[in-house]
């Protein structure tokens, strides 16, 4: 019976995994029912999920999983905060008022990261800015190159145009005027 | 459970900092010392003492450093302790500690 029951967690755990891009996992260390329930629901708000894991059913069906790297960290009380997103700014700014939860790595998007990882994943601008930062970046050395071509040529007609008005000038007393 | 064995009072201690890299081998006492510590009869014997985890990926050793109210500092290494034998350690500081603020009190009202 008891096989049967972990099994189900297992299962549990397995599905969960299987529909997160973002897995933290976190040392949990005592704090009162009230804080567990406001940080649920804080985190909630960004669609992140706080799950409470036993390591004997977590393990096995780490080890068979993408996850395995992981498995150093499942020693002492944890819990896995998951969501289909990656927000992570949003994630750490909840647990910087938790000390009680300590996050100690994550996986994000099939990347294992640290927790300094996923800080300096947290900072990044989101994929729309940097796509524009980088095709403003790769504009901006062509057209300093289209310049850069430009700039002989524009010199070459500036100057002829000058010797033209020069000659003109010296030809004009000589010359009637137009009509 | 542990902590309910030990009886911890943090009075004379200012801050713990709790360092170690969760990725190597030997972080399990250390780890579970940080989850003992936050129990909350631990906690209740000092409020203001500041627990901080300082989670690191450097392949540091797991070290906790305890500071106490006195500007004493006890860093104990726990790749090669037991959970038991630092709670141990830092009780047997604190009631020393506390002890000594006792005498140094009777002397100042005899």
């Amino acid at each position: 019976q008891e096989d049967g029951h972990a099994r189900v967690l297992r299962r549990q755990v397995e599905e969960t995994l299987r529909g997160s891009r973002m897995v933290a996992v976190c040392q949990y260390n005592s704090m009162p029912d009230e804080d567990v329930a406001a940080l649920r629901h804080f985190l909630r708000k960004h669609d992140i999920h706080v799950k409470f894991v036993l390591n004997e059913v977590v393990r096995p069906v780490l080890a068979q999983s993408k996850y395995r790297n992981l498995l150093p960290l499942f020693v002492c009380r944890n819990i896995l905060l998951v969501s289909p997103e990656t927000r992570a700014r949003e994630m750490l700014r909840v647990l910087k008022g938790v000390p009680q939860v300590n996050l100690l790595a994550a996986c994000i998007d099939d990347t294992i990261l640290s927790r300094q990882g996923v800080e300096n994943f947290a900072r990044l601008p989101p994929l729309e800015v940097s796509q524009g930062q980088t095709v403003a970046a790769l504009s901006l050395l062509s057209s300093q190159t289209s310049s850069l071509l430009q700039r002989g040529p524009a010199h070459l007609t500036a100057l002829l145009d000058q010797h033209i008005r020069r000659l003109r000038d010296a030809e004009g007393p000589t010359e009637p005027p137009p009509g | 459970k542990m902590a309910s064995k030990m009886r911890v009072a943090l009075r004379p201690v200012k801050s713990i900092v709790v360092r170690f890299c969760p990725f190597e081998p030997n972080v399990e006492s250390t780890r579970k010392f940080l989850q003992c510590i936050y129990h909350k009869k631990i906690q209740a014997t000092n409020t203001n003492c500041e627990v901080t985890a300082d989670v690191r990926h450097d392949g540091s050793e797991p070290v906790v450093d305890v500071t106490f109210a006195d500007g004493d500092r006890l860093i104990m290494k726990g790749a090669n302790l037991t959970t038991g034998e630092m709670l141990t350690a830092l009780e047997s500081r604190c009631n020393a500690k506390d002890l000594k603020e006792e005498q140094k009190s009777k002397k100042r009202n005899p």
